[in-house]
Parts: structure tokens; C-alpha cells; sequence
């Protein structure tokens, strides 16, 4: 292995800076490039233009939230149950059955009356600083590649996540924690966090929030040997051999960056030991959020982008627990209390501690479910239209946007694609998304591909 | 890469998810008020058809007109007052009016701004005129193509003259002078023995020699002691281990899925595929050989049943899950896809051609067209992959047993997802779960035949035709209302939709048994030639089908959409490299692909694996894209000396070890790697070689290197997996398990490539989280351990230079020795002052 082996100089320095603990090493590129006058059109870490956001967090509903549960009233289901007409006959996953009422009810909430249900009845309360989305939709009715699409914007395995483009594209605040972390019982993993053909580092740290304690959830954070006076002893020693051993090689960017990173390595134990620790939140903040995994995950988020992390992506799993393929009114019964008790003290926590403006926060799965019943007291996934929603960083406020048809199939009136959202979230975060590309097996890749529009209408 | 194509296939084929935008009247309106307009007053300057497309704007797609032109965005949804195509319809900003003859009418214009405030639907189909398959070339015709530099033979050239004449040892070292000279810069000095021996190890073994041969070589002054250490070094079995994972990153070889759901499990065998290339590279087999081999070794004759191994290059390449609820045309996408992969790899790894950028259109910059993307396609749509046996087998009785591996699977795979979820009509279902059964059932019957002769076959056939789970007793007599209220009876066995990582990954009930930890049972992942068929033909339930001995000659897909194909383009070579028509005939063609890559591809291929191995071993290519030699690529830094050593190593029959030798004796190679002042200021990144350059160990030397200083390493070659965070794993890092799903941690951290596709060369990172493992890890510590273990058995005063001859292979000196020393005498342990010299860079440094 070279040090640059198979990337040219100007994408090395193009892919330095958003890693972690490559300041040294940037440092002396950039001298260097100054010195050899190498002007190379280098990928410029940082926002494009003025951002609204620093940070964003996704929270992630696998296997796809019911928005004619949740968020989209639907009438005609109770008037035509049972029925079904020509327009429900969309091809989903699963042989379907006739339109299937929603058992909960709705009452519109905040200046604007956006409709919510009384399973979201703490969403409902903070709905003025609320972004809901009705009219969303994707391509695929399967999870896998949906959720590909949700994440990365492709179906193809090859693809970086948007969290990976957004730490390539942005960097990270702190150089002693990931720019970009994962939350989820079991740690996570997937599409959600690849790097794909990006550099390794852009990729997504998964971190296990069932775990409370910090050394369980990051690998090899802890040194259970020697304590912290000890272990700096003993890498002081190492540090002097690597001097020595570069004092005789002579100047060396590996060796240098190394130098580097195992400094940043040693502080990152403490930094982390203490950004991943939620037991340190006072008990009523604790409360506020609940003792779920999800809750530990919305928590452990907001500490995070206070400390720099520039994206948190929070599962609430493990699996796909939103997948209701049966039993649907039961299940979201006993599941939306934890969600909605969590997602809504997060955004609340966000907002006291003047976080929320600088934050992102968008919420929603890989698609959402079918109006028409699968296996009588089930829905079925559909990608044609569903609801998402956002707050804080840049969007409105209590407002509801867009429609989806009579029964709540498909998305009908300003419709918003998976793509609309990558460009719309890259957009708050200072990022043109035609512009943040990458090179790769011949061509420039974006995380919107050839698509993707700004959705003006849901900004401030 | 094209694999937008699946997307906007996907788009287009879902029927109504493209158009969800689009209420009826929203259509309506468009085609009786807007799409004409378009045709006729906006087209002549604003679409594919247009002489010369004006503003870089195509109003003739959906496309076009949401990307807009050179200027941005033409339209706001919702806003016509926002929207920039109604201030040009308007003429209200006197440079901006459109059209520009002559205006539109107030009605039309009206029509125009009704249009945006419902959204501006568009019910266009098709790709982005943007790209039409038809659109104007932009790239090279096939004339000029074939005269681009990659494409011209190779042949041996004269070395050019240079001032200096004692430093070449090799004919490429007066490439490479003549450039320094050129530059006025003198090459550095020959590297001392002991990093020259150390340097070679690494090179060629990924192993470190000991203490004592470092010392025995640094004395032996005889004049060939180096090209001695050079031919033992490409004797050592290790070799084939060291070199046959690179090749494996060229290969992207990976043992699983991405997803690994109930249609792509595992690949149990693969590892026997990594053994071959190991073995292969030890035994030298030429060049165009091996990569013929793993293109096509059941249809070369003369192969030993041994080298059809090598099919585990396309056996056990990454396939997506097909959800056979899925309609026709997203199966197909998801197969285009699988064989998108195959184009790529195959293109991208054996020619340095960027081929899957054909997939929608013609290249954009390189001489390739669609026609030759789809030639391709049919070959890979040609064959099935399944396993094979390892024993030797009579070929009808091997392809009926490969045919039934296939089918066995595919209905099990059926019959298992409709019995465990079953859906709306579970009358039907149950149905199809009988008859599916049944045919399983048929097969096993016809395939009674093995069990006496081929038993272990037999055993792989009733282990994939696992039979659904019997119906309860009671048959089911109410019809069934899939109404809200009526509860239906509960299901049993229905497995949890929340235990697995997707919703196919249940409906393989017994999925598991296959396992993820490789089978040793006497097979392997290879291909056979069959045609693959995707049939729609059931509306709820698409069933793929195979065809043995049919090969297929698929459309060219504009747009990669499958729903809309073109022309058919039969299998042959890619147009600007055939020599002839290049049609293939045999089967699927696999063979004739192999044998055209070899002989009218011919420079191009060794061009591509000359610089490979040339990178390999500087850490530096001659061509910095080294999978793309086309238009987009980067130039030859030394482009005489490339197509020189490309000619001698055809000369020399594609021999892999004769390069080695070359590239290895070579005055370049033996350079010292340190740096220079004045040649890092005239040279800073060292294009022109004067210097070694300096690297670093990659994941598996650094973790095998640190075995062997230990103690712990386990050189026991070959054999199944093992995850390398099992316990007690002290194997050579290339045994390790290889997942595409996850990727081991240790090998993520430390920049090995992601086996889901073909990799060009690593990229290098030094990150904390890499300290972290070398500070805290459990791997560390106990190799630590070892060491420490090791070296406390000689006297005390003897201790540091023990550990320094294990960890480094050389003596330390007096200043190490006092930090040592220095640092046990503070309380330090051992192992403690052991895991410290193991984390230090000299380690992982390869100057």
C-alpha cells in the first residue's frame, strides 16, 4: 500500500478534512501543495452557501409508519370499507384486500389545524414546530431496496449513504468523535451507513443504544488494562519511538498523520466516554425522552449534535418493527406511545436549548402502508404515497404539505419524491446537490443521480 | 455506472409511482394544451431532435424540463409568478423571450401557468432526452476510437538514451531515467540490504523475514544474492497468499450477499474459489489463462476438474434478492442489475473500460455504444449460477443435476414465502404452495438416480428442496372475505416479521441451515450455461425460470429501462476492439469473451494487469485510474515503458512471475524510499520515480505481521473461513472470512475494500478509530501477551533486543534501549512495553 495508491493527489487532498484526526496531515498537504504550486479544483469541505442547518438527524421507523394511522385522515376508508375501487388497484408487495378503515381518530392541532391522531398525542402538542409532509413517495414496494432508496437514493449496493455524502461534502465539527453515528439496537448497519464507493471514513459509525454504558456500545473504547495515566505513559513511549523512527526516515505524511491520529485516538476515549454517556442527563430529562432503546437514541442524539456530530441517524428496532403486515391497530397501539414520547421530547430539548434552529430533524420510514387490508387486519407497504415529517433546520413550522388521493394511496397534490428530499435536505445543510459529486468507475455521482428538486415550499 | 437506469425503469414500470404527480386532469391538460405547444413552437431548439440544442434545455421529458437549462430551474411548482418559463412565455424581461420569434397567445401562456400550479404534471415516459440511446454521439466514433493510445498493439521500443549508464539494471529503468534526466533529477540511492530484504518479504509474501535472515542477507556479498532472495521469495507458497488477494480485490470476492435475504443466501463454497487463485498464482499459470479460467473453464477443454473452481468468479458474484411478489419488470430490473455488476467487473477489471456507463446510452466519452453493453448482457443473462460438484461427473448428469439445483431452489423459495405469508388469498396460495410442492416432489423423484452413484449430490438437492410446513388437518371450507372486520384464522408458523433483516429474509423458512460460516461439502459456486426467463405470467407470483443449453441475445434498453426495449443486440465483443465480427456462437459465449479479451484486446488487457501489478509493487500506477484507460482515465506517466514491459510480458507468455522479477530487479525498485529535498520540491507526489515510494502495510500484512512477531501465526493454508474475530483465529488474514453484508470490523477499520464490487486499489486512511483497535483491542493485547510470553524466558538484560529482533527483525539502539528500559523501570510490564513497540509505526511502515 502506497499512501496514495490508486487516488491521485488531488483526490487525496480532496478526501482529507472530513475524516477524522487528519488534521496533521492536511495541514502538511497543504504546505506541500503550496510549496510544489499544485492548484488542483479541490473538493471543497464546507457549505456551499449559507446553511440552515449544521446538523440533522434522521429518526428512522423501519419497515414502513401507517400515515392513515398517524397523520392522513382518510374518511372515505370508513364510508367504502371493505370495498374496493379501480383506484386502489396498485400493485404493492402482497396480494391486497378491501380498503380498511383507521379505528383512531384525528383532530387538527396548531395555527394551521394539521391533522394528527391520538396515537401521536405529544407530536400533536409541539405540532407549530412540525414540517408534516403528506404527499411522499419512493419506487420500490419491497424493504431492502426501499430502504436502499431511503438512504442512499439507489437501489444499487455500490451507493453512499446520504449521511456518508453529507460527511464528505460538509466534515466534521469534532475532530474526537464521528462526524457521522448511527444509533440502534444491535448497532445498526445496512444501506444507512455505507460509505459505498466513498472513502471508508465517510462511512456511518453504527453504535448500539440498547447499550447505556459507552464502552459497550463503541468497539475498543476503553483500554481495560491501564489507566488513564498509565496508558499515556505507555503512548508517550510510543510516540517517542515514532519520533525517533521519523527522525531517521526523514518527514512523512504517513507518519506524521499517525502521530496525529493516536493523540486524537487517546482523547477520543474520554470525549466519547462522556458525549455516549446518557446516564449523566439529569432524571428529569431522562423522563422527558422515556427508558426505551428509541428514547436512549433520540437522547444520545441530541448530545451528539451538541458536540458537533454533524449527522444522527436513531432506529427504533431491531428489525423492522413498523412492517404490520397484520394486527396493525394493536401493534401501533402498544408501539406510538415510546415513538411519539421520544421524538417529541427530542425536538422540544432541541428547541429549549436553541438547538432546534440549527438542526435538522426528519422522521418517517422506507415507505408507508396501503390503505386496503392485507390479510384482514393488516396494510401492506406503499411506496405511492406517505407521510413524512421534519422540524427545526430551516423548516416550517405546523404545516401541512401536500395530498394524497381519496383513499390515501398515492401521493396527488405536490408530490415529493425520496430525491426531493436528499436535495432539500442537502439544500438546509448549505449543499448544492447537483454540485456535491464524487468520481467514480468513469463518471460523477451524486446522491440525487440525475434528480432530486428543492422543496422551497417546506422552508422558512 | 448506469444504475440510475433501474430507478428510472423502476419509475416507469411501477406504473403509477411516476405518476403520482399527476391527477387526471393534470394529464389531460397537458396533452391538450401544453405538449403540443412543446412539439411545435419549443422543440426545434429544445430537444433531442433540435440541430443544435439551445441553452442546454430539453423540454421534450420530464426530465428536462424539472432539471432545466444552462440557467438553472424553468419552473417553480405550483408558482407560476415564480417560474422563469412563464417570465419568457410572458417576454416581460426583454433578454429572456421566448419563443423568440414570436410569442405565444394569451390562452396558450394562460394554459402554461395553470399547468405549474397543479404541479406542471407530465405524463412523459422515457428517458431524459437529456441522454437518448438516439441522441447525438458525444463520444468517440468507432474510427477514432480505435485509435486511442490503449487500444494500439503493443510492441517492444527501444530504450532511450541517458547520461547516466551505470544505474540501469533493467530495460525499465532507462524509461525511467531518461524522464528524470529529463527533469534533471537523479534517481535516489540503492536502499541498505536490510530494508531491500525486508522490502521483498513484504512484496512478495505479506510476511517479514526473521532476525536471522535479515542478518544473513545483509552479509552475503555474493553478486546475485538479491535475484537468489528474489526467485526463493516467488517459490514460497506464501507468495500465492499474498498475491492472490489482490487479485481477489480485483475480483471483488466476497462469500454472502449484500442482504443475504431468501433468494440470495450465501455462498457456502466460495472460499474454495479464493483457494484456487491462491494455488493458481503459485503455480504461475499464465496471465490469460487464469482470467480465461474464471470466465469459462467448464467450456475450455482439457480443464481439470480442479480448475473449474476458478467459475467461482462468476459463481459466487454479489446477486440482489428478488421478491417473486414483485411484477415482472422489477425482477427483470433486479437481474439487469446482477448482470450490470458482471459487465462492470469484468470490463472494468480485465480492459479498464468503464462498459456499464453504456447501460442507458452510448458512452458518453469512450467508444462504446448500448449495442455492445446488451452484447455483453447476453452473455451474462445466459448463465445460472449454481454449485457445482468437486467430483468428476458425466456432463448430462451434471447439467440435469444443476438444472434441478436451480429449479429446487427457486420452488422452495416459493413455496416456503406463500405457505409462511400467504397474503389476501390464502385459498390460492395454498394452491400454487401444493403445486409447487409437488413439482419439488417430481424432481426429487427424477433425481432418485444420485443417491446410489452420487450421493453427496443427491444430499445437496434434498437439502434445497426444503418442503413448506404441512397445512393444519382441518381444510379451510369458509371463503375468504379479505374484508376489515372479518378476522382471519390465525396463521401458524407464520415466522416474525420483525426477527429478520428483510421481509424475504423469512420466507425461507430454513434459510439458516444453509448457514453463513461455508459448508465443506464437496462443491463449488460456479456457473453453467443457461438462459435466464422472468415470467409475469401470474400476476401475484413471478416465477424466474432457467433454460439449460439456451442462450440468450438480449434488447438494447434505452433509457435501462425493461420495460421498453429496442433492438436486439447479439452476443458478441466489444465493436471498437474486434479485429472481425466478433459474434459469439458457442453457448452463452463465455469462452469466445475470454478468448477476444486475450487476442484482439490483447494490449489493452496487459496494459491493464501490467500496471496492476506495477502499482502492486511501487505503490504507484503508470496509469493513476487503473480501471478506466479510456477518455476519462488519466494519461501513462511512462507510456513507452508501460507498452515496453506490456510487450515482453505477452513475450514471456503472461507470466505473473516473470513481471516480478522484472519489476523486482529493476534499479527503480531497489531505490531507497526516504525523502530528498530537492526532488520533493521539483516532485513532491514522485511521478517520475525517484524514490521508492514509501507505504504502509495494508490490513492483512499488518494484522499477519503481527501474528508472526507474537509468535501465534498459524501458516496452515488453505480451507474454509473463519470470521477473524473468532476466537483463536491466528490464521493469515487472506483466510478470513469476507462478508458483503458486513464487513468484518478489524478489516473495515483498515481499509479493505467493500466485496459488493470490483475494486480499482485501495485507498489508504489513517484514523483514529484504527488507534483505538491498536490501543485497546483484545487482538492487541493478547499478541502482546505472546510476545511478552516469548521473550521472558531469556535473561532480563537480554529482554529489549529480544523484543526488538521479533517485532522489527533488527538490534535497537542505545537510545531505544534506555526508553525501554526507562519504561520497565517505571512499572511498565512486559507485555505492556511489548503492545507499545507493536503500535509503533515501524510496524505498520513499509519504506
Amino acid at each position: 500500500m502506497a499512501l496514495i495508491p490508486g487516488l491521485s493527489r488531488r483526490q487525496f487532498i480532496q478526501s482529507i478534512g472530513a475524516g477524522l484526526g487528519t488534521v496533521g496531515l492536511m495541514g502538511m498537504l497543504a504546505e506541500q501543495s503550496a510549496a510544489a504550486s499544485v492548484a488542483p479544483a479541490v473538493h471543497r469541505v464546507g457549505p456551499m452557501f449559507p446553511p440552515r442547518a449544521k446538523h440533522n438527524i434522521f429518526l428512522f421507523l423501519p419497515g414502513g409508519p401507517s400515515q392513515v394511522d398517524m397523520f392522513d385522515p382518510k374518511p372515505s376508508l370508513a364510508k367504502y370499507a371493505g370495498q374496493r375501487p379501480n383506484s386502489v388497484n396498485l400493485r404493492t408487495e402482497r396480494t391486497t384486500g378491501g380498503l380498511y378503515p383507521s379505528p383512531f381518530k384525528f383532530q387538527k392541532y396548531g395555527k394551521n389545524g394539521v391533522d394528527v391522531s391520538e396515537l401521536l398525542p405529544n407530536l400533536a402538542s409541539i405540532i407549530d414546530d412540525i414540517c408534516v409532509v403528506k404527499s411522499m413517495y419512493t419506487f420500490n414496494p419491497t424493504h431492502t431496496p426501499a430502504r436502499a432508496l431511503f438512504h442512499s437514493g439507489n437501489i444499487a449496493a455500490t451507493r453512499p449513504s446520504m449521511g456518508s455524502w453529507i460527511s464528505y461534502g460538509l466534515g466534521t465539527e469534532n475532530q474526537n468523535l464521528p462526524g457521522f453515528v448511527v444509533l440502534g439496537p444491535g448497532g445498526g448497519g445496512g444501506p444507512g451507513l455505507r460509505s459505498g464507493f466513498l472513502p471508508a471514513r465517510y462511512q456511518g459509525t453504527p453504535i448500539d443504544d440498547s447499550q447505556t454504558r459507552p464502552q459497550s456500545m463503541i468497539r475498543n473504547l476503553r483500554n481495560t488494562q491501564l489507566d488513564p495515566a498509565a496508558q499515556r505513559r505507555q503512548l508517550d513511549l510510543v510516540q517517542a519511538l515514532n519520533r525517533g523512527h521519523e527522525r531517521a526516515f526523514g518527514r512523512d505524511e504517513y507518519l506524521e498523520g499517525r502521530i496525529q491520529a493516536m493523540e486524537t485516538a487517546y482523547h477520543m476515549q474520554f470525549e466519547a466516554m462522556d458525549a455516549f454517556d446518557v446516564s449523566s442527563e439529569p432524571q428529569a430529562v431522562r423522563e422527558a425522552y422515556g427508558s426505551s432503546p428509541f428514547a436512549n437514541g433520540c437522547l444520545l442524539a441530541r448530545r451528539l449534535v451538541e458536540r458537533g456530530v454533524r449527522t444522527v441517524h436513531v432506529y427504533y428496532g431491531p428489525g423492522q418493527p413498523w412492517d404490520d403486515h397484520s394486527k396493525i391497530n394493536n401493534n401501533l397501539r402498544n408501539r406510538c406511545p415510546d415513538m411519539d414520547k421520544a421524538s417529541a421530547a427530542l425536538i422540544t430539548d432541541l428547541k429549549q436549548r436553541g438547538l432546534l434552529d440549527e438542526t435538522a430533524v426528519v422522521w418517517g420510514g422506507e415507505f408507508g402502508r396501503t390503505p386496503v387490508s392485507e390479510s384482514g387486519d393488516g396494510r401492506d407497504h406503499n411506496p405511492y404515497g406517505f407521510t413524512m415529517f421534519m422540524a427545526g433546520g430551516g423548516f416550517k413550522g405546523g404545516i401541512s404539505y401536500g395530498q394524497t388521493d381519496e383513499f390515501g394511496f398515492k401521493a396527488v397534490e405536490n408530490p415529493v419524491s425520496i430525491h426531493d428530499l436528499h436535495a432539500t435536505l442537502l439544500y438546509v445543510l448549505g449543499i448544492d446537490h447537483e454540485k456535491l459529486t464524487y468520481r467514480y468507475a468513469g463518471r460523477d455521482f451524486r446522491l440525487t443521480d440525475v434528480y432530486g428538486q428543492v422543496m422551497h415550499d417546506l422552508l422558512t | 455506472m448506469m444504475r440510475w437506469a433501474l430507478l428510472l425503469s423502476l419509475v416507469l414500470v411501477m406504473a403509477s409511482a411516476a405518476r403520482a404527480a399527476d391527477s387526471i386532469d393534470g394529464n389531460t391538460l397537458f396533452e391538450q394544451h401544453i405538449r403540443p405547444v412543446l412539439v411545435e413552437r419549443c422543440y426545434e431548439c429544445h430537444s433531442a431532435q433540435a440541430k443544435k440544442l439551445k441553452g442546454k434545455l430539453h423540454l421534450d421529458s420530464k426530465q428536462g424540463i424539472a432539471q432545466g437549462g444552462a440557467d438553472g430551474k424553468i419552473l417553480v411548482q405550483g408558482q407560476p409568478e415564480k417560474s422563469r418559463l412563464i417570465e419568457a412565455l410572458k417576454w416581460t424581461d426583454p433578454d429572456l423571450q421566448m419563443p423568440p420569434k414570436q410569442q405565444l397567445s394569451a390562452e396558450q401562456i394562460h394554459w402554461f401557468e395553470e399547468w405549474i400550479k397543479l404541479g406542471a404534471p407530465d405524463p412523459r415516459e422515457g428517458s431524459t432526452s437529456a441522454v437518448p440511446a438516439s441522441a447525438p454521439k458525444r463520444g468517440m466514433d468507432l474510427e477514432t476510437g480505435r485509435k486511442w493510445w490503449a487500444f494500439q498493439p503493443v510492441k517492444e521500443i527501444a530504450p532511450p538514451d541517458v547520461k547516466d549508464s551505470a544505474w540501469a539494471s533493467r530495460k525499465s529503468d532507462q524509461f525511467v531515467l531518461a524522464k528524470l534526466e529529463e527533469a534533471g533529477l537523479k534517481p535516489s540511492p540503492k536502499a541498505d540490504r536490510r530494508t531491500l530484504i525486508r522490502r521483498a518479504y513484504l512484496d512478495l509474501t505479506g510476511l517479514r523475514p526473521s532476525y536471522e535472515q535479515v542478518e544473513a542477507f545483509a552479509k552475503d556479498d555474493s553478486p546475485n544474492a538479491y535475484e537468489k532472495l528474489i526467485d526463493q521469495l516467488l517459490a514460497s507458497q506464501h507468495y500465492g497468499e499474498r498475491w492472490g488477494r489482490y487479485w481477489l480485490d480485483v475480483a471483488r470476492y466476497g462469500e454472502d450477499n449484500p442482504t443475504s435475504e431468501a433468494t440470495n443466501p450465501p455462498y457456502p463454497f466460495a472460499w474454495r474459489y479464493r483457494d484456487w487463485v491462491i494455488k493458481a498464482m503459485n503455480d504461475d499459470v499464465p496471465y490469460d489463462r487464469f482470467v480465461k479460467l474464471q470466465l469459462a473453464a467448464d467450456e475450455m477443454p482439457g480443464t481439470s476438474r480442479q480448475d473449474l473452481v476458478a467459475l467461482g468468479f462468476l459463481g459466487a458474484g454479489p446477486v440482489y434478492h428478488k421478491d417473486a411478489r414483485n411484477s415482472k419488470d422489477v425482477i427483470t430490473t433486479l437481474y439487469c442489475d446482477d448482470w450490470d455488476e458482471r459487465i462492470d467487473t469484468v470490463t472494468r477489471g480485465f480492459l479498464g473500460l468503464t462498459v456499464a456507463c453504456a447501460r442507458c446510452h452510448d458512452h458518453k466519452f469512450d467508444p462504446i455504444t448500448s449495442k455492445d453493453y446488451y452484447a455483453l448482457q447476453g452473455v451474462f443473462a445466459s448463465v445460472c449460477q449454481v454449485p457445482r460438484p468437486m467430483a468428476e461427473v458425466d456432463p448430462q448428469t451434471e447439467t440435469r443435476f444443476m438444472a434441478a439445483e436451480q429449479r429446487l431452489f427457486y420452488l422452495s423459495y416459493a413455496a416456503n414465502l406463500l405457505r409462511g405469508e400467504p397474503g389476501s388469498k390464502p385459498k390460492e396460495a395454498r394452491q400454487k404452495v401444493e403445486r409447487l410442492a409437488g413439482e419439488m416432489d417430481q424432481i426429487m423423484e427424477d433425481m432418485s438416480f444420485l443417491k446410489s452413484q452420487h450421493s453427496d449430490m443427491y444430499a445437496q438437492l434434498q437439502q434445497l428442496a426444503r418442503r413448506p410446513q404441512p397445512y393444519p388437518q382441518r381444510p379451510t371450507t369458509q371463503p375468504v372475505q379479505p374484508i376489515a372486520d372479518v378476522q382471519p384464522a390465525p396463521r401458524r408458523g407464520r415466522p416474525n416479521a420483525n426477527a429478520g433483516a428483510g421481509a424475504g429474509a423469512n420466507a425461507f423458512g430454513n434459510r439458516r441451515r444453509r448457514g453463513r460460516g461455508g459448508s465443506t461439502a464437496p462443491f463449488f459456486e460456479a456457473v453453467f450455461d443457461a438462459g435466464t426467463y422472468i415470467d409475469g405470467s401470474d400476476q401475484d407470483f413471478t416465477m424466474v425460470n432457467i433454460r439449460p443449453g439456451e442462450a440468450r441475445n438480449m434488447p438494447v434498453l434505452p433509457g435501462g429501462n425493461p420495460a421498453r426495449p429496442g433492438e436486439i443486440s447479439p452476443r458478441r465483443f466489444i465493436a471498437v476492439l474486434s479485429r472481425d465480427d466478433s459474434t459469439f456462437h458457442e453457448g452463452s459465449g463465455r469462452r469466445e469473451l475470454g478468448e477476444r479479451i486475450f487476442t484482439d484486446a490483447a494490449p489493452l488487457a496487459a496494459r491493464v494487469i501490467v500496471n496492476r501489478v506495477w502499482a502492486w509493487h511501487f505503490g504507484k500506477p503508470i496509469v493513476a485510474t487503473q480501471s478506466d484507460f479510456g477518455v476519462q482515465g488519466d494519461k501513462p506517466t511512462h507510456p513507452q515503458l508501460l507498452d515496453d514491459l506490456s510487450a515482453r510480458f505477452i513475450a514471456h507468455d503472461w507470466s505473473l512471475k516473470w513481471l516480478h522479477k522484472e519489476i523486482m530487479l529493476s534499479a527503480a525498485c531497489q531505490q531507497a524510499s526516504n525523502p530528498r529535498d530537492d526532488a520533493m520540491r521539483a516532485d513532491p507526489t514522485n511521478e517520475l520515480i525517484w524514490r521508492m515510494n514509501p507505504r504502509r502495510l495494508d490490513a492483512e500484512a499488518f494484522r499477519d505481521c503481527i501474528l508472526q512477531a507474537s509468535g501465534a501465526l498459524d501458516t496452515t493454508m488453505f480451507g474454509i473461513s473463519m470470521d477473524l474475530d473468532q476466537p483463536g483465529n491466528n490464521r493469515r488474514t487472506v483466510y478470513a472470512r469476507i462478508g458483503r453484508g458486513r464487513l468484518n470490523n478489524y478489516l473495515q477499520l483498515f481499509d479493505f475494500p467493500e466485496a459488493t464490487m470490483h475494486s480499482p486499489g485501495r485507498e489508504v486512511t489513517t484514523t483514529p478509530l484504527q488507534q483505538l483497535f491498536v490501543m485497546n483491542s483484545a487482538f492487541m493485547e493478547d499478541q502482546a501477551s505472546n510476545l511478552a510470553e516469548v521473550v521472558e524466558k531469556v535473561p532480563q538484560g537480554d529482554r529489549i533486543a529480544m523484543m526488538y529482533r521479533k517485532v522489527f527483525g533488527r538490534d535497537p539502539g542505545p537510545s531505544e534501549v534506555k526508553l525501554g528500559a526507562d519504561y520497565l523501570a517505571g512499572g511498565g510490564t512486559l507485555a505492556q512495553y511489548a503492545q507499545a513497540l507493536l503500535s509503533s509505526n515501524e510496524v505498520q511502515f513499509w519504506p
